[in-house]
């Protein structure tokens, strides 16, 4: 698949590769410190309408629903 | 002469910073298991092998942008005041991301030393990391620490020293590529006719910085001559996509050296994901955390329950003893009445305090708290406030001072003015006496927990209902979006929760000598004067004064008695307790059943005065404190002003309601 989308839209337990984040730019730099910038695997913990727990790498974030619709998805998958 | 050195501790927040700042000094700053605890940087010292070493706690950072305040705060002390060493503490079990900040830091021209904390989790999930490669590829001593146990400071220490004395000036940067490496190549060229500037900062960061669009640096070179030409370079590109670029390079660094330092362990679902599945279920999160809470109160009450009688018939005897040993007669009633009826009436609540604390710290030390936030981030952001706000609100179930310092963390303006208006509701330990001696006293046993939860709750529930109407009134606006990490879930030791509750227990007990001693004394002096008055009687000045408002509470049901001590409990709540403590006298019979026995107090008056508490103007200190966060007078007399009207009117519904149920108030 290769339909870009919100990572809102994700529910819990599928992976997608970040491709753009529509945000600011103090919060596309604070998001790039974090390690969420584009070209970078994120995975869905726990989806709960909108609001998401989200991994990257090791690092676990909690994302309001806001803040996840501003970054948007691509090559969404279940996880293995 | 021993040798002066300070170090500054830098990482990403949540990675043990506080905690390896304890190890290190010997300090009992609070460590929290969730991100934001340090807003303000820290110092303390430690002597080692001749050294005197002065270490600052920074607050923690993702990176070091300057669009975050505690960021500034980072950068700007590593940038002006230059220590001689600045140690990144790095979670050896999260090592991308921390590097990321690493890469920074290193362009600021401090010697860096990496501490690799929680080296024993990192170890304990199968990671192996070779640490003498890494510091080759970071050319920079990288010294394998676990904070919670004191393991390696003394190693750390050693490196620390080792660095400031030899301060290896080696420029360990990033190589961003051949178009960048030019623009800052050229920049540099520019920067260097400054020399002021080039005296102060490191050319290159700046213009790394200044290529990023980073306008505090943009700022800082305004006034220099080399501003005019770095302003013609900068017009000419597209400073996002280097910003885009360079982070990536600084991933692609780290990307390239990780597999050559560590070996990772394939790891299927942890149980981290498991219990977060369970507690963050969209259906089920809720209600388990008001089962938890619920919990919390009603542990709070029953384990208690047995040391406060305990505690509460060793002060009577004691007054008693005071009462019919000490001359003259009023040295006894001061010593008696005032100072043992006052301040041990607070004293008497010390177990439910320690174990509430203990509760939350538990709650908090295991990571769950910070769950809790996530699972009240939706009905949060319905009433329009962002879920981080909940995090503030949890501080202020303990006490409403720190509560409010941590919405430094919230980064809308607006959203955090919110926080702090509403934060006072949040029932702080300081009101549990008041609770439990009411509720005791008038519910007994059984009912006493849910009704000190059902207070709880109505705090929640008025801070809640408070942020929708600022919301819809004086501050408008959405709430901004919000990013948080979440901890991993940790055992906590006993060790180090009961340290934890020790230490905000304890401040109880240091209040009850200072303020509450003090606000006994006066309650005390008034009820005594004029001289010639029976003691604690409606002639004396406390009568008066409670007299003169009187009135104004009386359609809640509330007499003189109960007038004076809602007036000195602006002080702090537990003075509420402690006056009355002193109006009551002590005697034979305990306070609660002298309230028990006074005819103006009834069931329902208890409940519409606990509820007034609740409420009600915030102690002296919350009151400083949210003066200096908002720095406005305004906003400080608005949240005055609002707690006694909200008080009054729900202290009234409350109590008519419940007058209406038990017959009468």
């Amino acid at each position: 698949m290769s339909c870009v989308c919100p990572l809102a839209f994700l529910s819990a337990g599928t992976e997608a590769t970040i491709t753009e984040i529509r945000a600011g730019k103090g919060m596309r730099l604070r998001l790039t410190g974090m390690g969420l910038c584009p070209e970078t695997r994120v995975k869905v913990q726990c989806a709960n309408r909108g609001s998401l727990i989200v991994s990257v790498g090791d690092a676990r974030y909690a994302l309001s629903r806001g803040m996840a619709t501003k970054i948007l998805v691509r090559g969404t998958q279940e996880a293995a | 002469m021993t040798k002066q050195i300070r170090i500054a501790l830098a990482g990403n927040p949540n990675v043990g910073k506080t905690t390896l700042f304890n190890a290190i000094t010997g300090a009992r700053q609070h460590v929290g298991n969730w991100p934001g605890v340090t807003v303000e940087k820290k110092t303390g010292r430690v002597s080692h092998n001749g050294y005197e070493i002065e270490v600052v706690d920074l607050p923690g950072t993702y990176s070091l942008t300057a669009y975050s305040a505690d960021e500034v705060v980072a950068r700007d002390f590593i940038l002006e005041e230059k220590p001689d060493v600045v140690v990144q503490v790095v979670d050896a079990t999260n090592m991308e991301r921390n590097l990321y900040l690493t890469t920074q830091l290193s362009e600021l021209r401090s010697p860096v030393v990496i501490a690799l904390n929680m080296a024993d989790m990192a170890e304990a999930r199968g990671d192996a990391i070779d640490r003498d490669r890494l510091s080759a590829f970071l050319e920079m001593p990288v010294v394998r620490t676990v904070g919670t146990r004191k393991d390696g400071i003394s190693s750390l220490l050693d490196a620390v020293i080792e660095e400031a004395e030899t301060s290896p000036h080696h420029e360990h940067t990033i190589g961003y590529g051949d178009d960048a490496e030019r623009m800052i190549a050229s920049l540099v060229g520019v920067l260097e006719t400054d020399q002021s500037l080039a005296a102060r900062y490191p050319l290159r960061w700046l213009a790394v910085k200044l290529l990023e669009g980073d306008e505090d640096v943009l700022a800082r070179i305004q006034e220099g001559p080399a501003a005019g030409r770095v302003q013609n370079i900068l017009s000419s590109i597209d400073t996002d996509g280097y910003e885009a670029t360079m982070a990536d390079k600084r991933y692609e660094a780290i990307a390239a050296i990780l597999p050559q330092v560590r070996t990772v362990n394939t790891r299927s679902m942890n149980s981290s994901d498991i219990i977060d599945r369970v507690v963050t279920d969209r259906y089920l999160g809720i209600p388990i955390f008001l089962a938890l809470m619920w919990g919390a109160f009603e542990l709070t009450f029953t384990v208690a329950s047995p040391f406060v009688t305990a505690i509460d018939t060793a002060i009577a005897w004691l007054a008693e003893a005071v009462a019919g040993s000490i001359e003259p007669a009023w040295l006894a009633s001061l010593l008696g009445d005032g100072i043992i009826g006052g301040v041990g009436a607070v004293l008497v609540f010390i177990p439910n305090i320690f174990i509430l604390f203990l509760i939350l710290s538990i709650l908090e030390d295991t990571g769950y708290l910070a769950r809790a936030a996530f699972v009240m981030d939706r009905p949060m952001h319905a009433l329009g406030l962002p879920g981080k706000s909940f995090i503030p609100m949890l501080i202020g179930f303990g006490c409403n001072v720190p509560a409010i310092m941590a919405t430094r963390t919230i980064e809308g303006e607006k959203d955090r003015l919110l926080t702090i208006l509403i934060n006072p509701f949040i029932s702080c330990s300081a009101r549990l006496p008041v609770y439990v001696l009411f509720a005791g006293a008038f519910f007994g046993q059984q009912a006493a927990g849910g009704v000190v939860f059902f207070l709880y709750v109505l705090g929640i529930v008025v801070a809640i209902a408070s942020a929708k109407l600022f919301r819809s009134t004086i501050l408008p606006g959405e709430s901004s979006p919000f990013i948080m990490e979440m901890p991993p879930y940790r055992i906590p030791t006993a060790l180090t929760s009961l340290i934890h509750m020790w230490d905000k227990g304890s401040m109880y007990i240091r209040k009850a000598g200072t303020i509450i001693l003090f606000g006994a004394v006066v309650v005390w002096v008034l009820a005594s004067f004029p001289y010639g008055v029976e003691y604690g009687s409606a002639e004396s000045l406390a009568g008066s004064l409670g007299h003169l408002i009187e009135p104004l509470v009386a359609p809640l049901g509330f007499d003189w008695k109960v007038s004076v001590a809602l007036i000195f409990g602006f002080l702090a709540k537990e003075i509420v307790v402690g006056s009355l403590g002193v109006l009551y006298g002590t005697g034979e019979e305990s306070l609660s059943s002298a309230l028990l026995a006074d005819p103006n107090l009834s069931a329902a008056t208890a409940l519409a005065l606990m509820v007034f508490v609740l409420i009600y103007t915030p102690c002296l200190a919350t009151l400083g404190v949210i003066k200096k966060e908002t720095g406005s007078w305004k906003w400080t007399g608005f949240s005055v002003a609002y707690g006694l009207i909200a008080a009054w009117i729900l202290a009234f519904i409350v109590g008519h309601l419940a007058g209406i149920f038990s017959g009468g108030m």
